[in-house]
């Protein structure tokens, strides 16, 4: 399943300069992406175009050659993406647990209503029983973090596109949360793009794209 | 986890949120509520007293004829008169019906039953009759009501007491014994008012003697089969020439056409109808059976007027419906717009999740579903106290000044007629008649009642509903108007 970008120019208003022009791209699956930018270079931009929550002054986002506009954007984020944000957007008013149920329930996922399923995803990134099972607004920074994290990770969707997923973790989670984007790029084959300021995360990925000018280039 | 479960861990989550609204709709929904229910009640006590009261025709004498008839012979007897000073003034004859024709009357189609009224006026004679300060004892003196040749104590006549309107309308009630039935016809039996029974040491079972008013005053023996009690005060009989209601005694018709000397005829009938739509029918087919010197009254512009403050209240009502349920609309909707609007980024984040816009609208739906339902049991319980309580009140409003109006009217129309013949003045019965029933159906105006039915509560569970949803629309439309994105970044 292969996303790509064909002529990619935005600009937020006439008067500006634009944020990229005319950029070519494409993500193929198996495989970890960072992506790594100044602030501002429109990194948290292009994700939100790669992941169908926005769209672009110009150009097409493509998924295996079909416009995903044309897909339908809100089918497109429930069928084809996972979307971990930079500020979790965990649902307030639920546990951790029936956040990660939520997204189950309303991607359709075989796993939806599994319990074991859902606690052991939670598990994975570090969100015991009892943690799971308190409203995420009990949680500290980081652990909301794994959560959506875990959220992002539960649905079957085959893109998982993280915005600086590990700017709340310690070292020790920070390395545990690179390990597991690996596994899901490597052995469940999923692509996964995620945009970092941290160089030790930008470096685990198996192609770190730099933006810069307006230009993406593949960094060696 | 659907959008059903997400809308039950909001409600449960956000309890204070969720208490608030509820309570704010409840609001609303306990006055649409008892709107609709004084109105729905208004509209039956209406039917009700229409159906249970059902039209009725009265045969009288034409008093405007009768008088013109009189001026008449009065100007053609001055001006033949040499001294029109010292002429007296000319009697006013009130025809009365003859039985013959009144039956033949009520053999036309479309009537249930028929009621004689017949009056006299006789002499108490070995007891007394109850004076008041306003009565002089007599039938008062000048004026409709007043004759030399009224007696202190009036003979009504009738077919039976219990068809009579005062014992109808339970203004008057029965107390011991018996009332007036068919069977006693051609007796002397009657039925006494308890204050005139107390004061003269009578009970069931007594005899009294009364005598005519003319000059060879004959003595009736009549027997006590019963005592009533009247509940009306003596004012709203009529006005002060007329004498206390304790004084009327219940006989069958044929006595008092005995005293007045002529059995074949009545002072009136009052025909009840089983078709209240064909009564124009009715009365066309009676009026060719009568001579112009009587006419035919129906009751129903009566009940109109009777009617009058059930009306005004369903009117009300209806204006409480109208009013609470637009302004509940626009306070509840604003809310509700409100608490969408501060949902801004959940709606953008189960967006970006790719949840669809029709089930996050069906998610805030199912959240105020739940509240209304809540609302609708809060109102259920607590509408029919204000409802009773509002209704009661606009009730009591209407009908008193009602009444002031009624009895203004009653008062004039209640004078007394004379016929001729002995026996004296004859207050007419169906004048009577008319100003108690005007009283009597005061009462079943007081009767509101208040309930809360299947349909009122689906009327008010529909208007919820149109609420909920409008709010629900004209909050979220703006919201899903952006793209995820730009919701969750303006956060």
């Amino acid at each position: 399943m292969t996303l790509a970008i064909k002529d990619l120019t935005h600009q937020y208003n006439a008067q500006e300069k634009p944020l990229y022009e005319h950029i070519n791209m494409s993500f193929e699956p198996k495989t970890l992406y960072s992506i790594v930018g100044q602030s501002g270079s429109g990194k948290t931009t292009l994700l939100s175009f790669l992941a169908g929550l926005d769209t672009p002054s110009e150009g097409t986002i493509t998924l295996d050659g079909e416009n995903i506009s044309k897909y339908g954007l809100t089918k497109y984020r429930n069928q084809k993406v996972a979307i971990i944000f930079q500020s979790y957007n965990l649902l307030n008013y639920m546990t951790a647990a029936q956040n990660v149920s939520s997204a189950l329930s309303m991607t359709k996922s075989k796993h939806t209503g599994d319990k074991d399923y859902i606690y052991a995803t939670l598990e994975k990134l570090g969100i015991n029983r009892t943690l799971a099972d308190k409203n995420v607004q009990q949680l500290s920074g980081g652990q909301q973090q794994r959560v959506a994290i875990a959220r992002a990770l539960a649905v079957d969707a085959k893109i998982v596109i993280a915005d600086e997923p590990t700017g709340n973790l310690d070292e020790e989670n920070t390395q545990e949360v690179i390990k597991i984007f690996q596994e899901l790029a490597h052995e469940v084959g999923k692509t996964v793009i995620l945009v970092t300021h941290e160089p030790n995360v930008a470096q685990a990925a198996d192609v770190q794209i730099s933006l810069k000018n307006r230009q993406f280039t593949i960094v060696e | 986890m659907d959008f059903i479960k997400r809308a039950g861990l909001y409600l449960r989550q956000k309890i204070g949120r969720t208490a608030l609204i509820t309570l704010v709709m409840s609001a609303i929904m306990i006055f649409v509520l008892a709107g609709i229910i004084i109105q729905s009640a208004a509209i039956q006590a209406t039917n009700s007293a229409k159906n249970s009261a059902g039209t009725t025709v009265t045969l009288s004498a034409d008093r405007e004829k009768a008088f013109a008839s009189m001026r008449k012979s009065q100007s053609s007897s001055s001006s033949s008169s040499s001294s029109s000073s010292n002429a007296a003034p000319a009697a006013i004859t009130m025809p009365s019906v003859k039985i013959k024709t009144a039956e033949k009357i009520a053999a036309l189609s479309n009537v249930a039953g028929y009621q004689y009224s017949n009056s006299a006026s006789v002499n108490a004679s070995g007891f007394s009759a109850v004076t008041t300060s306003s009565s002089s004892g007599g039938g008062g003196q000048g004026g409709f009501g007043g004759s030399s040749n009224s007696g202190d104590i009036t003979i009504s006549g009738v077919s039976t007491t219990a068809a009579e309107t005062n014992f109808k309308s339970k203004s008057y009630k029965i107390t011991s014994g018996r009332g007036i039935t068919a069977a006693d016809k051609n007796t002397n039996n009657v039925v006494i008012e308890s204050e005139l029974a107390t004061s003269n040491s009578l009970k069931v079972g007594s005899t009294i003697k009364v005598k005519t008013t003319d000059d060879d005053a004959k003595t009736y023996t009549l027997n006590v089969v019963g005592i009533y009690k009247a509940k009306t005060s003596s004012s709203s009989q009529g006005g002060p020439n007329m004498s206390d209601p304790s004084n009327t005694i219940y006989t069958s018709y044929t006595f008092a056409g005995t005293v007045n000397g002529d059995t074949t005829s009545v002072t009136s009938v009052v025909y009840t109808l089983t078709d209240s739509s064909k009564e124009k029918a009715f009365t066309k087919q009676a009026k060719k059976l009568i001579s112009s010197s009587f006419s035919l009254t129906s009751s129903s512009e009566t009940y109109a007027l009777l009617m009058k403050p059930m009306k005004n209240v369903q009117s009300f009502a209806n204006k409480i419906v109208w009013i609470v349920g637009i302004a509940g609309t626009i306070i509840l909707a604003l809310i509700t717009v409100l608490m969408i609007r501060e949902r801004r980024h959940e709606i953008g984040v189960l967006m970006a999740l790719g949840e669809s816009k029709f089930k996050i609208v069906l998610q805030l739906f199912s959240e105020l579903f739940a509240v209304l339902v809540l609302s609708l049991v809060i109102a259920g319980v607590a509408g029919n106290f204000v409802g009773s309580a509002v209704g009661k009140q606009l009730v009591s409003q209407q009908t008193t000044a009602t009444q002031s109006t009624s009895t203004g009217a009653g008062f004039g129309g209640g004078g007394g007629q004379q016929s001729g013949g002995g026996g004296g003045s004859a207050p007419s019965g169906a004048g009577r008649s008319g100003q108690t029933s005007m009283t009597a159906s005061g009462s079943q105006v007081s009767n509101l009642k208040t309930k809360i039915s299947a349909k009122s509560m689906a009327e008010l569970g529909g208007l919820g509903l149109g609420i909920i949803a409008i709010a629900v629309v004209a909050g979220s439309t703006p919201i899903f108007r952006l793209k995820p994105k730009k919701i969750l970044s303006n956060e």
